[in-house]
């Protein structure tokens, strides 16, 4: 009875010791340096620095280090893969990607997700079933909003080129789907080409004037990206066929928007950019804690006029708080 | 002692939690009241501006010449400034600064403030961060202040419509710097609970985030406790001059109460500390009290399964130590009593086999012999029966069959006997009477205790006598006892040796002998200490031999 006693007693003591430790751990303030990589198409792109400023504010409200990196064009697929696989040396604790290509980011992201590193997608898809989740838009249902504001603006029987941006890309190549589904039903919608412009604005301005020589009784141009939609719009301005040849659009640049105004293009399909760089810093964060984040995220679509671009909705995402649009110097 | 240590450490905490609380409301306020001073005299500003315009419009002082140096000064000064406009009440622009190529697709006319400033003319009107459209290819966040006026031309009011335009980079910067923790932020909202700036602004647009914004509205200016989002923080409310907006300070309490998780944390720790140490003392302090009790609880179990070789170590606290010194006295007593007892059972043996040896004494037996031998030799026949008889008696009765407790009459027969035998030795050197009360016959006592007296009287009293010496052997009741005379007329007893006779071996009297001291002892031993032999003697006078035992119903043995 006396031995058991002073075990006890021993083990209690020895039971006051541990605390002692954890209580000078906790006291001590433990910096948590989470560190997540955005990595896009093209880092100097108005769509993706608005991708950036919703990364960032993400990583303001988790209180984590959040890079944002990109090649400076979205052709430079290599420089990419470079990029991913510095973030992985980097020990990164997460990745944001939107991908230039969809196939061949494949690899090096199979390499960062090998190495404990969950990859989230945004904007631009990945053929890999590894990747925690996907944010950004439906590309298809944006293609088909496209077609609807073509019929809507145009009419239902004219002549229209398509101005593709990547082949490959997926975003790309689900677009032209979505579009040729929703024009499927209006048969007198006759697409006369597909042109793809390399994301290069003074190659889609290019292939814009020569389509016009080509084809003149042309009615319209259908922009599945940003840099296709300006280049058409540049090349119209040029033939002075502004109204003539009607353009849809994708994305909401400044330029564009002032083409809007000036009617240059009649309606534009304006993504969530912010969103995508938000959610995707913050499924990543949770993915990093094991949380489980939602395979799809769609981000949604907004089909924007000259009319509609003001009112108080359509402001706050056609024209979001960025430096773009603070030029006052004339 | 547990429940008040919880309940220290509880109080502790909500002391603290409280106090911290209400030092981080203070500071929240004091944030929120330094940027509402800001924000004022930004506004002041903006109504100062406007009011030079007017009034440089209307004064004669200034020609309308003046007015775009006047604007392109102000604009100057305050880079936040977006853009000035003066509008006719047709929707021309007068004059603005800066200057560009205004947007025709945007009718000044049709907008909702323009209406309003012209026909229910109130002093100014605040617009919420909208979009800019003046311009062509600009479109900048602004905050706008609208004024109507009129100066009069040739007798007739012209009514004008000034607009600030104010860049909202500044209050954005005004706001952004401010730190309520790590979290911590300010929003301001107008007076319809619009969002007029929030540093996540663009998120609450995209809808990724929400505020209670009509809290934020409806409540009085002040600081306010709440739980948002599943979270604690202190939101403070101060509205800001003219325009009708209102600042937000929101903080995390958990932030602000420096690592209160950590505290928290802490708190749980010296807890469990507190608890662990209180058991450990609780148990050392029983420990120290109870081992002595237990102690002596065990020698006690031992006690009463017989074991009387036990004691205890007097440790412990006083009241124990005394318990236990009490306790070993208590066994030292009863060891003591029962040695005694065994002690007084040996004596009383050899007290009894003392007696047993006199019952068959040698000397006395063959002396006796030889004086049958003798008598028949001398044809004293009779003699010789007497004599036969008489000893045949004497022994007959000291064996008594083993019994220690005899009849008187018995007792005295055994006396009898011997004194006759005695006085056929001495030739009739006395005479012996023997008298009893009635009644005391029957009556039980221990045997063999007159003999030894008798022998004494007769050996020491009788024998050095010249005279014919007188025996009496008397049996009367004293009360609740027997009292046993024998008396004789003899020598008597020096007083020195009467002092000393029933202490030592009466050795020096009759070699062998059972003796005076041994009767004494017997009787006391059989019935108690206060029976006994007591001796009165009187040198060349006599000497009394008193025996007293009890007067008791016969018991069967004893």
């Amino acid at each position: 009875m006396k031995f058991t006693r002073k075990t006890l007693f021993v083990a209690l003591f020895i039971l006051i010791l541990l605390p002692s430790g954890c209580i000078r751990e906790s006291l001590m303030t433990k910096d948590d340096p989470v560190h997540i990589e955005v990595i896009v198409k093209n880092r100097v792109a108005p769509f993706f620095s608005v991708v950036k400023m919703g990364a960032d504010a993400a990583g303001k409200e988790l209180g984590i280090s959040v890079h944002f990196d990109g090649p400076t064009d979205e052709k430079e697929i290599d420089e990419q893969i470079n990029i991913v696989r510095k973030a992985i040396e980097s020990k990164a604790d997460a990745i944001v990607l939107a991908a230039c290509d969809y196939e061949r980011l494949v690899d090096v992201v199979h390499e960062a997700i090998a190495e404990k590193i969950p990859v989230i997608t945004i904007d631009s898809g990945l053929n890999s079933k590894k990747v925690k989740s996907f944010i950004g838009t439906d590309n298809i249902d944006a293609g088909r909003k496209l077609g609807q504001a073509l019929v809507d603006k145009v009419g239902d029987k004219c002549k229209i080129v398509v101005m593709g941006f990547i082949k490959e890309a997926a975003s790309c190549i689900e677009r032209e789907k979505g579009l040729f589904e929703a024009l499927n039903t209006y048969r007198d919608v006759e697409v006369l080409d597909v042109l793809y412009c390399n994301s290069d604005i003074d190659l889609a301005e290019q292939l814009t004037l020569e389509a016009m020589e080509k084809y003149p009784d042309l009615d319209a141009i259908v922009g599945l990206n940003a840099q296709g939609t300006t280049g058409a719009a540049r090349a119209i301005i040029k033939q002075k066929k502004v109204n003539i040849v009607k353009i849809i659009g994708f994305d909401n640049t400044s330029e564009e928007i002032r083409y809007m105004e000036k009617d240059v293009i009649q309606s534009l399909v304006v993504q969530n950019p912010f969103s995508m760089g938000y959610l995707g810093v913050k499924y990543a964060y949770d993915a990093i804690n094991n949380v489980k984040v939602p395979e799809i995220v769609d981000t949604g679509l907004t089909v924007i006029d000259k009319e509609n671009m003001y009112n108080t909705e359509n402001q706050k995402l056609v024209f979001p708080f960025t430096d773009d649009y603070d030029d006052y110097d004339y | 002692m547990l429940l008040a240590m919880l309940i220290v450490s509880i109080s502790l905490y909500h002391l603290f939690s409280e106090s911290a609380e209400k030092s981080a409301a203070l500071s929240t306020q004091q944030i929120v009241d330094q940027v509402g001073l800001n924000l004022n005299s930004y506004i002041e500003d903006m109504m100062e501006i406007s009011d030079i315009i007017r009034s440089s419009l209307k004064s004669d002082i200034y020609q309308k010449d003046d007015l775009p140096y006047i604007l392109n000064v102000t604009k100057k000064l305050r880079k936040d400034i977006a853009t000035v406009v003066v509008y006719s009440q047709r929707g021309n622009v007068i004059i603005s600064n800066p200057r560009g190529v205004y947007n025709k697709n945007y009718e000044v006319t049709q907008q909702d403030w323009f209406i309003t400033l012209l026909n229910n003319p109130v002093d100014y009107i605040f617009l919420s961060p909208h979009v800019q459209r003046i311009f062509e290819d600009s479109h900048p966040w602004v905050v706008s202040l609208c004024r109507a006026s009129a100066y009069y031309e040739n007798g007739k009011p012209v009514v004008f419509i000034t607009v600030v335009d104010m860049n909202f980079r500044t209050i954005e910067k005004m706001c952004n710097n401010v730190s309520l923790g790590k979290r911590g932020y300010i929003y301001i909202i107008d007076k319809y609970g619009n969002m007029v700036y929030h540093p996540q602004q663009q998120m609450i647009y995209a809808g990724l985030k929400t505020e209670n914004t009509m809290d934020a509205l409806t409540r009085e200016p002040g600081t306010y406790f709440e739980d948002f989002d599943g979270e604690r923080r202190i939101m403070t409310i101060k509205n800001v001059s003219y325009s009708g907006w209102r600042i937000v300070g929101i903080s995390y309490v958990d932030e602000l109460v420096t690592n209160r998780k950590h505290f928290n944390r802490f708190i749980m720790f010296i807890s469990i500390f507190g608890v662990i140490f209180e058991m450990m003392a609780s148990m050392f302090i029983s420990y120290k009290i109870s081992q002595p009790v237990k102690r002596l609880e065990n020698k006690m179990k031992r006690l009463e399964n017989g074991d009387f070789n036990i004691s205890v170590e007097e440790k412990g606290e006083d009241e124990v130590r005394q318990l236990s010194r009490t306790f070993n006295m208590m066994v030292g007593k009863i060891k003591m009593l029962m040695d005694q007892i065994i002690t007084e059972q040996e004596e009383k043996r050899k007290s009894e086999l003392k007696a047993l040896q006199a019952q068959i004494n040698p000397h006395f037996l063959y002396n006796t012999l030889d004086s049958i031998i003798w008598m028949n030799e001398n044809q004293n026949y009779e003699g010789v029966t007497v004599m036969v008889s008489a000893l045949s008696k004497l022994f007959r009765i000291s064996l008594s069959k083993g019994q220690e407790v005899i009849s008187i009459a018995d007792e005295l027969e055994h006396a009898r006997s011997y004194l006759t035998i005695q006085k056929m030795r001495y030739k009739d050197k006395y005479d012996y009477f023997i008298d009893i009360e009635p009644g005391l016959e029957s009556e039980r006592t221990l045997k063999l205790i007159l003999q030894p007296i008798v022998e004494n009287a007769i050996y020491h009293g009788i024998g050095p006598l010249n005279e014919k010496g007188i025996i009496r052997i008397s049996v009367k009741s004293e009360g609740d006892n027997i009292l046993f005379q024998v008396t004789d007329n003899g020598y008597g007893i020096k007083p020195e040796i009467l002092k000393n006779l029933l202490s030592q071996e009466s050795t020096s009297y009759h070699s062998g002998g059972v003796g005076l001291k041994n009767v004494n002892e017997r009787i006391k031993l059989f019935y108690g200490e206060e029976y006994g032999i007591e001796i009165l003697s009187e040198v060349d006078v006599g000497t009394t031999v008193n025996i007293r035992i009890p007067r008791k119903p016969f018991q069967e043995g004893r």
